[in-house]
């Protein structure tokens, strides 16, 4: 098994060490304090790996057992159509979550979690580097009309607000986003890397194994920190409590099961041997995962705020303030179930896909009317969360849709619309990628 | 009754392991230890995901071994795997569970161009020395040294 390392031509290279520079411009500290936080550790390379010796024939879908594509241009035209459009999604995803990162970054109170944070940016960088790569690299003229220069230039325009997935046009509000993010965001990451490490285009599943590894830190700069966040706050902590690290939760669950795609699609990437899994089967594998993590972080809880408490006494204590709510008194305290950790439901706080717009709380439960879901939303979401324009743009299309003025679908296809103006990236022809002012919403009837 | 051997699968360990390796640990050693095990399998994460396994029997992590490829300590220039930590839950023993995580261990070392592996055992653990005998390791001429500070 070996790497074959390479890095895009000098122009486009060049672009993303300016967008590093405004976007990542801890950067060079980062560098500069390597051994401190990661002796031993190989140091970051700014370059595209591709890992040699992958199955070349394709591995599910209607061409299974047939040679790997090497080539856009060998693919069906509808194929490769999917897998321009995953490669660019997975450019915008990492490029757009350092944008995010990088507003909070600084907040951090711990140095530790704070470079980790930090590493975790360089890679996700080079994550979008590596996506640039097979856009670069390849001809894509079968699918997009656009030059090299301006599918690099469409990437590295977008800004949060004008990426192609709803979770990455959301500002952090604290340290505490950057760290859930990781833990949950990231781990759709995880899934659909792991997907396309199958894909039918070689280049493709060459490029995912190295990502995978670095995504696998990527996680654990999220969980771990959670698991010394619940344990200070089971202790006393006041930094991030139980409750905020719930509601950081219910902001960011449904942006993360939507990043599947629909919950009935994802057939036609199966059938043309680009992922394994469709949407629903990939989504409900995360949701298991993410209750897992929930119930670690609920068991540790537990078990640091009664020292005395066994293994088994712990689960069983976590089953019955789940099941029967109330609380329990522990050597450290009071136990109240109200602090425990909950996955919200599937359905809660949606805008896409099956249950886009419905009125279904973090629990479950339903509302009759759009006042009190939103007075419900006030309670379980972050407040400054509520404060953004992300949510202000949420509770329009939800009043919209529920009025009757917009159908669901046209809701929750709202999307920010791109248009090209004028620009100036290092790359290309002065050519940007700006965001259009939402359109009016348009009468249901019409 | 205790499941059959080949129900063991084995796989990279990632962050939600975290809890189930601590667990396999306090059962070991008596001592509940969550922070040193975040740190440890944080840094194993960080720095190759892949040289890590945990055994799963009926969807329970039952083992875990960490490990890493390392070069030029010790005067070893080439690309050394080393076994670093095993644990197995004591209701698994007997089924193989250690040498199966070594095996695939063993397997991944090869593919990332180790030529050899080496790992570190108290003279008095007999039970580790044998298990690490069995899988063909032998005493090597490296000798530890310690100085109490």
């Amino acid at each position: 098994m070996s790497m074959k390392t390479s890095t895009l031509p000098k122009p486009y290279h060049q672009a993303v060490r300016a967008w590093q520079d405004e976007y990542l411009p801890d950067f060079d500290f980062l560098l500069e304090n390597w051994e401190k936080h990661f002796p031993t550790e190989p140091k970051f390379e700014l370059c595209a790996y591709r890992q040699m010796g992958m199955c070349t024939e394709i591995e599910c879908g209607e061409m299974k057992g047939k040679p790997k594509f090497t080539h856009a241009a060998e693919m069906l035209p509808e194929q490769a159509h999917h897998l321009f459009a995953a490669i660019r999604a997975q450019a915008s995803t990492e490029f757009g979550s350092i944008q995010q990162h990088r507003l909070t970054l600084a907040r951090a109170q711990e140095e530790e979690e704070q470079f980790w944070i930090l590493r975790m940016m360089a890679e996700e960088l080079r994550h979008g580097y590596q996506m640039l790569h097979l856009l670069v690299e390849d001809d894509w003229s079968v699918v997009s009309q656009e030059s090299r220069s301006d599918l690099v230039e469409g990437i590295l325009s977008m800004n949060t607000g004008s990426h192609l997935l709803g979770a990455f046009n959301i500002d952090f509000d604290s340290f505490i986003d950057n760290v859930v993010f990781c833990g949950l965001v990231d781990r759709v990451g995880k899934y659909q890397l792991s997907m396309q490490k199958v894909s039918a285009y070689q280049p493709m599943a060459e490029s995912m194994p190295q990502m995978l590894r670095e995504e696998a830190f990527h996680l654990a700069a999220g969980v771990v920190p959670m698991r010394r966040w619940v344990t200070a706050a089971a202790k006393g902590g006041t930094f991030v409590t139980m409750a905020d690290l719930q509601k950081a939760f219910n902001k960011w669950i449904p942006r993360a099961l939507e990043m599947f795609g629909d919950e009935r699609g994802g057939g036609t990437n199966v059938r043309f041997g680009l992922k394994p899994m469709k949407n629903s089967q990939a989504q409900a594998q995360y949701r298991d995962e993410v209750e897992k993590l929930v119930r670690d972080l609920n068991l540790r809880y537990l078990r640091a705020l009664d020292e005395s408490l066994s293994p088994s006494a712990a689960e069983a204590l976590l089953e019955r303030l789940l099941r029967e709510g109330g609380s329990s008194e522990g050597s450290g305290g009071t136990i109240r179930a109200e602090d425990l950790l909950r996955l919200p439901s599937s359905d809660y706080f949606r805008r896409r896909g099956v249950p886009a717009f419905r009125l279904v709380g973090a629990g479950g439960e339903t509302f009759s009317d759009v006042a009190s879901y939103l007075q419900h939303l006030v309670r379980t979401l972050p407040d400054a969360y509520r404060a953004s324009r992300d949510f202000k743009d949420y509770v329009e299309l939800l009043t919209a849709v529920h009025d009757g003025r917009l159908k669901i679908e046209e809701a929750a296809s709202r999307m920010p619309s791109l248009r090209r103006v004028g620009g100036a990236c290092a790359c290309s022809k002065a050519v940007r990628w700006v965001v259009d002012e939402p359109q009016p919403a348009q009468p249901a009837a019409s | 009754m205790s499941e059959p051997a080949q129900e063991v699968t084995i796989r990279p360990l990632d962050e939600l392991d975290i809890s189930a390796v601590v667990g396999i640990d306090e059962k070991i050693s008596g001592q509940y230890r969550p922070e040193v095990w975040e740190r440890r399998i944080g840094y194993h994460l960080r720095r190759d995901p892949d040289s890590c396994v945990v055994a799963e029997a009926a969807g329970k992590v039952v083992g875990f071994m960490l490990g890493e490829i390392r070069s030029g300590e010790f005067g070893l220039d080439e690309p050394t795997g080393w076994i670093e930590v095993l644990g197995v839950d004591p209701g698994a023993r007997g089924r193989s569970v250690g040498r199966r995580m070594a095996l695939a261990m063993l397997d991944y070392f090869r593919t990332r161009g180790a030529h050899s592996v080496r790992t570190l055992v108290d003279e008095d653990r007999d039970e580790l020395s044998g298990f690490f005998s069995s899988l063909g390791f032998q005493p090597a001429s490296l000798k530890p040294f310690v100085l109490s500070l």
